[in-house]
């Protein structure tokens, strides 16, 4: 197998002024091309996870660590978090915070600058980006006179028209309406589809099980179960633990498994509506 | 049970100095003790909306009333105290070094004792688990404590209204079970719950009433069974029903009672199958 293009090797980290260990021996290998969700209760690290993948921690916020992070071989620590954020494109969670612009065009073309595009090419990006983000009425508004969910089409809208080879969105549909937040998942499956590696992390379980393929389960700084999404959702019970739902139509299939005689629940709608067609053959609910 | 109307607009309507036109004839009425939300696409002026029952709007045309009175003969301070409104973004917010100092302003302007004070933060904090959390400095919370330590800034000063402006978003599990605290709690006070979220399995569970809200106008009322059955609105508003409402619609095309939790789904359906032995 090629090498990962992030990979954890027993990385620790501690937040500066604080004593809490916030990740605790973490080993992951993300490999190109892979589609991951991350999730896990408030507090988990997941966020701590996604800022040491660009080196934002501990290179720019300082704090303690140990162990090593690797972005597409190169060693983070080695480079003082340069170099990461060539290859990796982040969303914040906290959407607004990362603005600086006047305007929501140029939001968009200063993620772009530093990377040495031609106009033209920066211009075409720009309006497909926010044509995808539905923001292309409001290139000339201000990024800080928008709704919550137009800023965080916005972020994403940045990401997108960059198209680097990693993209990590923390919790970046949040506050998206529902259909908005299918175009989201919409578009970076397509942009998994032509090679891109995507990370998500989002408490909407239902939507990663639509879209991932391998599900990273984060509680206390620790990854506590990575496996492939279908089946790491079929441990309702172990993830209830840890105050994580599975999507609703895998918690109803398990619910029922007797009934259903099935050993193993869908994860997606459309598997789930075939399953309970095929079982209720024949009912009209009298 | 009162159906005394607590709120109402009349055709109210607001534009933005920027020239948005982010509300168009809004009639809207919020009665005293009901859990509302309103759902909506991005946009659509669920904010702007909610920004004028705390005064922290004033509108370009139309009125809002407020037990009947024009809000506009109110002072902005004691509207503030009837009416807690929770920001979306918690960063607009939050002003004080610690969350203590947070929890204290609310109830500070209003004149608590300090007796009244430590008894509503010591409340508080313990409901809302961020007893722990109490002197460190808002900054260094991560995003989902900051929105909670706000939610609990209002509440320590007990308004008769509670505005949650997307309290769901980036809440895990636990942090919703609190929120569904938080609401039955003002229920039982005899107090008004107003909740603005995209999380539809949760208003689906968690609402006596919905408003549905499309590009500044309201566009339909009614029970979450009866909200989420109507297609058209849906489209119209960019929403989707909770999974599991999907899943019961694709399955029984009759569309009259849905279900709308897992367990009102595996109730229904186990009931189609027959009886397991043992059982
Ligand atoms: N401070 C502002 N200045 C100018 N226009 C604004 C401002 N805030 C919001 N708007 C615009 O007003 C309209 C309604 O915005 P509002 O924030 O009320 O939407 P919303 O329904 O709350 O959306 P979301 O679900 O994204 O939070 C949008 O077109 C938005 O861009
Ligand atoms: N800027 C910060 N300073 C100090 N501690 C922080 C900071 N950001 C997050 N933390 C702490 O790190 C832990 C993990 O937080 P985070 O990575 O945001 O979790 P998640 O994204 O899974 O909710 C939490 O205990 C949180 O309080
Ligand atoms: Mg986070
Ligand atoms: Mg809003």
């Amino acid at each position: 197998m090629n090498n990962p293009i992030v990979e954890f090797k027993n990385f620790s980290y501690i937040y500066p002024k604080t004593e809490k260990i916030v990740l605790d021996g973490i080993n992951l290998s993300i490999y190109e091309g892979e589609f991951v969700g991350i999730i896990g209760c408030n507090k988990a690290g997941k966020s701590t996870l996604c800022q040491s993948m660009v080196g934002v921690l501990p290179h720019l916020l300082g704090g303690k660590w140990d162990g090593d992070v690797l972005v597409d071989g190169i060693n983070l620590g080695e480079t003082k978090g340069a170099g990461a954020t060539d290859v990796i494109g982040i969303v914040f969670q906290d959407a607004e915070s990362q603005f600086t612009q006047e305007t929501v065009e140029d939001e968009i073309a200063f993620a772009m600058c530093n990377f040495g595009y031609e106009r033209s090419v920066m211009r075409e990006r720009i309006i497909s980006a926010a044509t995808d983000c539905g923001l292309i009425d409001m290139l000339d508004r201000s990024p800080f006179k928008l709704s919550g969910g137009q800023q965080q089409r916005l972020a994403v809208a940045c990401i997108l028209a960059l198209q680097p080879r990693v993209i990590i969105l923390d919790e970046s549909t949040s506050q998206l309406d529902p259909i908005g937040r299918d175009e989201v998942f919409n578009l970076v499956a397509k942009l998994h589809q032509q090679g891109r590696t995507i990370i998500m992390v989002d408490h909407n379980v239902e939507k990663i099980a639509e879209y991932v393929e391998k599900l990273v389960v984060m509680d206390k700084g620790k990854i506590i179960l990575a496996d492939k999404a279908e089946d790491a959702f079929q441990k309702m019970e172990f993830l209830e633990q840890f105050n994580i739902r599975v999507p609703q139509v895998t918690e109803a299939c398990l619910k029922m498994k007797e009934c259903l005689e099935i050993d193993k629940a869908p994860i997606k709608l459309e598997n789930a509506i075939q399953l309970l067609q095929i079982k209720l053959e024949g009912t009209n609910f009298e | 049970m009162s159906e005394n109307v607590i709120i109402k607009t009349s055709k109210l309507v607001h534009t933005y100095p920027t020239g948005v036109t982010a509300l168009k004839s809004v009639d809207v009425e919020i009665k005293e003790n009901e859990v509302v939300s309103i759902v909506g696409q991005n946009g659509s002026g669920k904010t702007t909306l909610v920004r004028h029952f705390n005064g922290l709007l004033k509108p370009t045309e139309g009125n809002i009333y407020l037990h009947g009175k024009d809000v506009t003969s109110q002072s902005v301070s004691q509207l503030s105290k009837e009416v807690g409104y929770v920001f979306q973004n918690p960063n607009h917010q939050i002003f004080s070094t610690t969350v203590r100092g947070e929890l204290e302003v609310g109830p500070h302007n209003f004149q608590f004792s300090e007796q009244e004070i430590a008894k509503a933060i010591k409340e508080v904090s313990e409901l809302m688990k961020i007893e722990e959390d109490l002197e460190k400095h808002p900054l260094t919370l991560d995003y989902t404590t900051k929105k909670i330590v706000t939610i609990a800034s209002v509440l320590t000063f007990r308004p008769r209204i509670l505005i949650l402006d997307e309290p769901t978003g980036g809440l895990d599990q636990a942090g919703r079970e609190i929120l569904t605290k938080i609401i039955q709690m003002m229920k039982e006070r005899g107090h008004t719950v107003i909740m603005i979220s995209h999380d539809m399995d949760y208003v689906a569970e968690n609402s006596e009433r919905i408003i549905v809200m499309s590009q500044g106008r309201i566009i339909k009322e009614g029970a979450p069974q009866e909200v989420f059955l109507d297609e058209e609105i849906l489209k119209q508003a960019q929403i989707e029903p909770p999974q599991i409402m999907q899943l019961d619609f694709a399955l029984d095309v009759r569309k009259k009672r849905s279900t709308i939790s897992v367990q009102d789904f595996v109730k229904k359906y186990k009931a189609q199958f027959p009886k397991q032995e043992g059982e």
